[in-house]
């Protein structure tokens, strides 16, 4: 948290500048990977999936402290609107963006003010529960949900009468998802970002400048929530079909780990994480479930030896780097 | 409500669910700590009794001790690697042991389902009982192994935690690791000992359940959930409080799918979990708090 504090003294226009310097790079860098290949558009967009799911628990995890696991939930709830409104009920996919961010923030509402007393194991453990019984319903609600089939055939959203191309979808899902980044990790620098951290630290001090802690943690579930649900959303794009399966159990383990790899210290570990998850799982010689399990130990030796993730890691090697510089010139 | 089928049926599941609770109660009772990997352990244990049965050809009984041997190797393992080092660096705090045990539940997942194998596998019975009828009830072999077992392991546990010296110094050391390290206690051996016991009450759970349920790398998380819950319901004051717990949770589980199908039963079961946590997180039988 020291780094929240020098950068806040930075002048505005220089953040905004730095901000837009990272996302573009993000995006350059990303497309160079990605090249023509159909596959690894495909890849993209299940990173950026991702990483909208994790942005959307960076807020309440790793920020606010409290591990809510019901992200999987809310992921579906974004899918399912979309596909929901735009073949069933024929409008525009903007809707269901719209309208799933709406439910998904309303349930996670509803579910952090049943869950406020809790915390820790018991809060996992209940927002599991609830992920769990939330996919059989998704399988038994036949006539909303199409039941174990699912829905397909959801239509490509269109931008004022124009079908982007593929190609054109993926810029945009990439810009989406770092325009998110940004807004999340300004939220991190803001008043109410140190207060919610504040808060997971020593809550009695945070309630005794007259902010509720409780009020932070359910705002944040909330907030989280919508932007998981356009995670869903997005991947519809991708996949036009959605089926009770498509956001399993396994989406939200995959969550909590991405903020791991990437680095806790900064909002864009979470995408930074996503990559790394969908590279590692999907993109890696071997069969069928190597990946999870490499990224399993991966995260247990990070927890263990550098808590700062992937970009603790390069922070603390530049740092390194500059300290020995500033030394020389001495 | 009165077939006495579906009580057996509660009974069975619940008697498993207890298990799993006893396996966690007795890393909370040593380590102050959730163990949501228990799960896991009674998964590979039941795994790899199955695969050696398949694979090797080796009797149910010895490849019962091999899934045991491995339950408690894990278990070990855990307390070693990750939650001992964890919690060092942490101060106890709740957040860092939660993420690291989750991390540690899905790598036993995938460890397990990579060596062993991602279908599903079937575990014989471990003695072989036939099927036979009380009254108008018929009892399958394996539900009255599941009974049998619990009995035993949960009164062998009860013994342990009464009479040996480590059991008595289990909860001495959960309460206040420093004050017990202060008299004298040595408190990693205790802990090893919780974890040990607790990975083999684990393994003998998912062994005697795989023989009617089945089982498949991915059951531990649900076993863990349903464990953890049957814990919370019972309360961590009484070492048979788990019993009472996984009881209820195996009453809810099969009258609430019974009733209102596989959707009902889960949603009854976030429900219970829901009004236990909010309500009453100490459980129905809680030990007296000194301040």
């Amino acid at each position: 948290m020291t780094t929240a504090v020098i950068t806040t003294t930075r002048p505005a226009a220089r953040t905004a500048l730095g901000e837009l310097g990272i996302c573009l790079a993000v995006v350059a860098v990303v497309l160079l990977w990605m090249g023509p290949s159909l596959y690894r558009q495909d890849l993209v967009f299940l990173a950026a999936t991702y990483a909208l799911v994790a942005l959307g628990m960076y807020l309440p995890f790793v920020l606010a402290g409290s591990l809510s696991m019901a992200y999987s939930a809310y992921a579906a709830i974004g899918a399912y609107a979309v596909a929901y409104l735009s073949v069933k009920q024929n409008l525009s996919p903007w809707w269901g963006w719209l309208a799933g961010m709406l439910v998904a923030g309303a349930v996670a509402l509803v579910l952090a003010i049943a869950t406020r007393k809790l915390s820790g194991f018991y809060l996992a453990a209940v927002t599991l529960l609830f992920a769990i019984a939330f996919e059989h319903w998704l399988g038994d609600a036949t006539t909303i949900t199409g039941g174990a089939s699912g829905i397909s055939g959801i239509p490509v959203p269109s931008l004022f009468g124009w079908d982007p191309p593929r190609y054109a979808q993926v810029v945009a899902a990439i810009g989406f998802v770092c325009a998110i980044a940004v807004m999340i990790d300004r939220l991190r620098r803001s008043a109410w970002g140190l207060s919610l951290s504040a808060a997971r630290e020593n809550a009695p001090a945070v309630q005794s400048t007259g902010i509720s802690p409780t009020h932070l943690t359910v705002v944040a579930l909330t907030v989280g929530a919508a932007i998981a649900s356009t995670g869903g959303a997005l991947f519809t794009v991708s996949v036009q079909a959605v089926t009770p399966e498509t956001f399993g159990l396994d989406l939200v383990f995959l969550a909590i780990f991405m903020p791991i790899i990437g680095g806790r210290g900064s909002a864009w570990g979470a995408p930074l994480g996503a990559l790394i998850v969908v590279g590692v799982t999907l993109n890696m010689p071997g069969y069928q479930g190597s990946g999870e399990l490499l990224l399993a130990v991966v995260v247990l030796v990070i927890l263990l030896l550098a808590p700062g993730g992937a970009i603790g890691w390069v922070h603390r090697i530049l740092q390194r780097f500059t300290s020995s510089r500033n030394q020389n010139r001495r | 409500m009165s077939d006495p089928q579906l009580w057996l049926a509660a009974a069975e599941i619940g008697c498993f669910f207890a298990l799993v609770a006893l396996s966690i109660y007795l890393v909370v009772v040593g380590a102050s700590f959730f163990n949501f990997a228990a799960g896991p352990y009674a998964m590979a244990a039941a795994l790899l009794a199955g695969y050696a049965g398949a694979h090797w050809g080796v009797p149910i009984l010895l490849g019962a001790l091999l899934g045991i041997a491995l339950a408690v190797g894990i278990s070990l393992l855990t307390e070693i690697v990750v939650v001992r080092p964890v919690q060092r660096r942490s101060g106890g705090a709740e957040l860092p042991a939660l993420v690291a045990v989750t991390a540690t539940l899905f790598a036993i997942q995938q460890l397990a389902g990579t060596i062993l194998g991602r279908t599903p596998v079937s575990v014989a019975n471990l003695v072989p009982v036939p099927d036979f009828r009380v009254s108008s009830v018929s009892v399958q072999g394996t539900t009255a192994i599941i009974i049998v077992v619990t009995v035993v392991v949960l009164l062998a546990t009860v013994v342990w935690l009464r009479t040996t010296s480590t059991g008595q110094l289990l909860r001495a050391v959960g309460d206040n690791h420093e004050a017990a390290r202060m008299i004298g206690v040595n408190v990693a051996r205790v802990r090893l000992w919780a974890f040990g016991i607790s990975g083999a009450v684990a393994g003998i759970a998912g062994i005697v359940f795989a023989a009617k349920s089945g089982a498949q790398f991915t059951s531990g998380l649900s076993w863990t959930l349903t464990g953890f819950l049957a814990l919370v319901v019972g309360g961590t004051g009484k070492p048979w409080a788990p019993l009472i717990g996984g009881l209820a949770l195996g009453w809810v589980q099969v009258f609430g799918s019974f009733y209102f199908g596989a959707t009902g039963s889960s949603v009854a079961i976030f429900l219970v979990a829901l009004v236990f946590f909010a309500f009453r997180p100490e459980g129905l039988f809680q030990r007296k708090v000194r301040v």
